[in-house]
């Protein structure tokens, strides 16, 4: 047996992530003593038509959130306790609430800090009502073997090693949180651990008091004895006194009352929970709590340390008249392990997970990233710049200084190419759409392709093809691209020609024949291919795509990342045209009538629908 | 719990129609003589300076002056402001009219479970407490007003007569509408004063105590509350302080000089019985530490650092229940690198440290904190098997 929560109790939490929190560890409990999910339902609105992921055990269980208490419980009319763990501020409404549902007939405030007329007034409506009202400040209630609500207990392991899992015959009251779990503990260790435990909280005014639920376990016929831990301020540990000395009870009483130490302390110094504070003229002492205790008969050790003798001391009491008869020690072996999740058992080395990915390039699960295995910082310590970076993700190689300088040189060149052309076009019109930067430049990233900026792959795979199978027969290279290709990529430019070159080109040619030592046979062949279209056609110059193709093949980079090379280069162009266009704080633009040719029907009449 | 210096006390009085005096608070002494030339009550009536700051027995102290003019007055504020009291500094001055008056009686009002209580008595001022049996009582149940007829008569019970009894009335009946909605834990108004010439009121002294939880909803508290120890806070207790403003979960510290077992203790219900255990043993704390609610691990490695420097501490007690969601990993390995820290900045010399803890992650905290020993610490750890507070007792007979 057990008083306030028990294996009937269905719940609703009212509060965000912390409430998710608590439902998680509630969920572990019920998983324990193999019950169902005592948590039915969340209410925040915020976070309205969401479902938390609720494991109990292995088993996973979806408790959905709800824009309000009304619709919680019209949905799920078995909920008849609430939790409330919503902020200070909206505590009380939230607490009302849940009063005047019908179906709830307990409330624990978990919120801190709630003003104390709000405290005042919910614990003045609960009596109203005839409903409970536990808290705020409450760390929760536990029934063993029964219900948990709240955190209440801590973790898997400290459930077990408290007996939580079956029931006992100490009935707990605490105000403090912690002090509830350290109680529990001690019962279990020197008695047969515990009923029920309430934690009613530390605050000035709680919305119960002992006496309340001494009643409780006095009419629970499964208690036998109730350990209560006070402390100074406040006059509920004189009431359970005088409750206790009123008449012949049932229950045993322990006690452990907080804050002997101020009648030391410079005066005025005051600690510990709101509540903790002595009144004028030594009222609600813990001195005067103890003497009270002491006077109607309950145990009272001297300090907290003595509580665990006292406890033994009345259960070897109980137990030699009879009133709890011993019972044989449960097997904790027999007692459900909680299912480790997938890191915790694959760092124990106990299973196989197949991989869904596989990378070779960085890894960033130590102190920083780390790319083919050289740490960020270290690359940048030593003086390497973007260039080697590159190397090292789209290669695996450091590249040679001179092979650095070189694909610095490609980027550079190739950055922007003035807002006429699709890419800059398309993040300037996206830009003066009022587009954010990734979206603008992803825009003008879209035009990429075929024949924009996209031929950089392809004229070195078909270079690099030319060198290998026909080295020294360009004609018998060009009628092959011919008959399976078409026009040779990286070949041909609508305004440069021979006469007009491209400046880019022959610089980059220059640059990286005449002042590196890079050995250039993809280059050099497609400078012969160029000889030859350019007798053919003025303009069938190898331009400046086919000229990166080529030297990245020279360069030794896998032949599918050479576009990588104009979309990096490019994105840094059009992020300053994305920029400059914000700078400019530039207007929707739409095209002039006149650019269109309206090759369009004249107006008609809509012909009616068949 | 929240004490108000009298000055908002005065203006939260102001708001809701109880006579105060005319006041200033001024910084500077100066202040004083450009507000003199702008309000003539300053240049015509007796002032009385008071310091404005949290600091007990003023008067003893010298911090309260009577019956001055203006000129006596800007002396007694120049006197004042800037004197260091103990850990406290006086940065301000409270200036106020002192007004001539017939009688001085006393009107208090304080929060208890079932709803208020407004004490009144026509012999206030400093014989208040000698007169404490006089003192009329009249209990206000949560969310009801009584009427003006029901305090008026109370007053009259009180002693008060005639049309004195029914503005005392008034002024009582202001004064619970004060003490409702401004969230008010306590106000105490001794003397309430009144010069009979011209029926005049005021109150000039106010003890007031707000509800800090309840600030949310008081968009107009434009004040901070006092220290709550009965002395201002030292720069650590501050320091801690801010941390714990900004934090998840608690840290908090309250100095007291001249102990020598420290504590860092967890849970605002554990704490205060580890205090009790070191006083029942005849040992003094040189402080109150505790956290709580899962605090991030550098908020209690900072608590640990300013612990550590406590002056002539021979005992740490690193004490705590079995906590429900604290993890005492986490919060552990912050007061490990807190410790570290001390050491190695010369703190910790001859000084014991004794662990005694439970909660989740509890094998591997302890585990750390054992390891401590290797690196040359005092310290003696122990898991939940060992009672709670027993550590204290290892702790002084060792």
């Amino acid at each position: 047996m057990s008083i306030l929560a028990n294996k009937d109790t269905r719940a609703v939490i009212i509060g965000g992530i912390a409430g998710v929190n608590a439902a998680r560890r509630m969920a572990q409990f019920d998983f324990l003593i193999n019950r169902s999910l005592t948590v039915q339902a969340f209410v925040y609105p915020p976070e309205e038509g969401q479902q938390k992921e609720i494991y109990r055990g292995g088993e996973l269980n979806n408790v959905t959130v709800y824009s309000s208490l009304a619709k919680a419980l019209e949905e799920n009319p078995q909920i008849n306790t609430a939790l409330i763990y919503i902020g200070a501020s909206r505590a009380y409404q939230s607490a009302k609430e849940a009063l005047d549902a019908k179906g709830i007939k307990l409330v624990t405030m978990i919120t801190e800090g709630v003003p104390e007329k709000d405290a005042k007034r919910l614990r003045k409506y609960a009596i109203e009502k005839g409903k409970i009202f536990n808290g705020p400040s409450s760390i929760g209630i536990m029934s063993a073997g029964e219900c948990r609500l709240g955190v209440i207990g801590g973790e898997f392991k400290n459930l077990k090693l408290c007996n939580l899992y079956r029931p006992g015959s100490f009935g707990v009251i605490t105000k403090s949180g912690g002090l509830s779990n350290e109680a529990m503990w001690l019962c279990a260790q020197n008695g047969n651990g515990i009923t029920s435990a309430v934690a009613i909280g530390g605050d000035s005014y709680p919305g119960t008091d002992f006496v309340t639920y001494l009643n409780m376990f006095e009419n629970d016929p499964e208690t036998k004895a109730v350990v209560i831990i006070g402390e100074v301020g406040g006059t509920l540990e004189e009431e359970a006194a005088e409750w206790f000395g009123k008449e012949i009870r049932r229950i045993k009483l322990i006690a452990s009352i907080g804050g002997t130490c101020q009648d030391v302390l410079p005066q005025g110094m005051k600690f510990g929970h709101a509540g903790a504070k002595e009144g004028k003229k030594g009222l609600g002492s813990a001195r005067s709590k103890i003497n009270a205790l002491r006077e109607a008969g309950a145990v009272v050790p001297e300090t907290f340390g003595g509580l665990s003798k006292a406890i033994k001391q009345v259960y070897e009491e109980l137990l030699k008249s009879g009133v709890i008869k011993p019972e044989a020690e449960l097997d904790e072996a027999l007692l459900p392990a909680l299912p480790p999740s997938v890191q915790e058992v694959m760092k124990q080395g106990d299973v196989i997970v197949e991989p869904l990915i596989r990378t070779t390039i960085s890894d960033d699960r130590g102190e920083e990233p780390r790319y083919v295995g050289y740490a960020a910082s270290e690359l940048c310590e030593k003086g390497y710049g973007i260039e080697d970076v590159i190397g090292l993700l789209w290669n695996k190689k450091l590249p040679s200084r001179e092979e650095s300088e070189i694909i610095k040189r490609i980027i550079m060149i190739s950055a922007d190419h003035g807002p006429a052309v699709s890419g800059a076009f398309g993040s300037i019109i996206a830009a003066c759409a009022g587009i954010d930067l990734p979206q603008a430049v992803s825009a003008g990233m879209t035009m990429i392709g075929p024949r924009f900026g996209g031929a950089v792959t392809n004229a070195g795979k078909y270079f690099k093809y030319g060198v290998k199978e026909y080295p020294n027969d360009i004609p018998g290279f060009l009628n092959w691209m011919k008959q399976n290709v078409g026009p040779v990529p990286g070949i041909g430019h609508r305004v440069k020609s021979v006469k007009n070159p491209d400046k880019r080109v022959k610089y980059l040619v220059e640059y990286v024949t005449k002042q590196t030592t890079l050995h250039t046979p993809c280059l050099d062949y497609a400078l012969q291919v160029e000889k030859i279209t350019t007798a053919k056609k003025d303009n069938l110059i190898l331009n400046v795509d086919g000229t990166i193709g080529c030297v990245l093949v020279d360069l030794d980079f896998p032949e599918y990342s050479f576009n990588g090379f104009f979309v990096l280069a490019r994105t840094i162009g059009m992020i300053g045209h994305w920029i400059d266009q914000n700078n400019q704080n530039s207007r929707l633009i739409r095209l002039y009538d006149y650019l269109i040719n309206y090759a369009v029907k004249e107006e008609r009449e809509v012909p009616e629908k068949k | 719990m929240a004490k108000i210096l009298e000055g908002p006390a005065m203006k939260l009085f102001n708001k809701w129609g109880i006579p105060v005096p005319n006041y200033v608070v001024i910084m500077d002494p100066d202040r004083l003589a450009q507000l003199g030339e702008a309000n003539k009550w300053l240049r015509e009536s007796k002032l009385v300076v008071k310091a404005h700051e949290a600091i007990g027995g003023r008067f003893k102290l010298g911090l309260v002056k009577l019956g001055l003019n203006l000129d006596e007055a800007y002396e007694a504020a120049k006197e004042m402001i800037g004197r260091e009291i103990g850990t406290s500094v006086v940065h301000q001055v409270i200036v106020a009219e002192m007004l001539d008056h017939d009688e001085e009686y006393y009107l208090s009002i304080a929060g208890n479970r079932d709803g208020s209580e407004l004490l009144l008595s026509n012999k206030g001022g400093v014989d208040i407490e000698e007169n404490w049996d006089t003192v009329k009582r009249l209990f206000i149940p949560l969310d009801e007003t009584p009427t003006l007829e029901t305090i008026t008569e109370a007053a009259l019970e009180a002693g008060f007569t005639g049309e004195i009894a029914e503005r005392v009335a008034k002024i009582a009946s202001r004064l619970i509408l004060c003490f409702e909605d401004e969230d008010a834990q306590s106000i105490e108004i001794n003397p309430l004063v009144i010069r009979k010439s011209d029926m005049r009121f005021a109150a000039l002294d106010a003890v007031m105590n707000v509800d800090w939880d309840a600030r949310f909803r008081h968009a107009d508290w434009d004040f901070k509350p006092v220290s709550e120890i009965g002395r201002s806070y030292t720069e650590a207790e501050q320091q801690i302080m801010d941390i714990d403003a900004r934090i998840k979960g608690s840290v908090k510290l309250v100095e007291v000089p001249g102990g020598d077992i420290a504590l860092l203790t967890a849970g605002g219900g554990a704490s205060v019985f580890y205090s009790d255990a070191v006083v029942a043993r005849g040992g003094c704390i040189a402080n109150y530490a505790e956290y709580s609610g899962d605090p991030p691990d550098w908020a209690v490695e900072a608590l640990t650092e300013t612990i550590c420097r406590l002056p002539n501490i021979k005992h740490i007690i690193v004490g705590g229940a079995i906590a429900n969601f604290t993890d005492v990993k986490a919060t552990f390995s912050g007061i490990i690198n807190g410790f570290r820290e001390s050491k190695s900045k010369g703190f910790l010399e001859n000084v014991q440290i004794w662990v005694r803890r439970g909660g989740p992650n509890e094998n591997q905290g302890l585990a750390a904190m054992k390891k401590l020993q290797e690196e040359g610490f005092d310290i003696h750890v122990y898991d939940r098997s060992m009672p709670m507070t027993d550590i204290v007792d290892l702790a002084l007979n060792s």
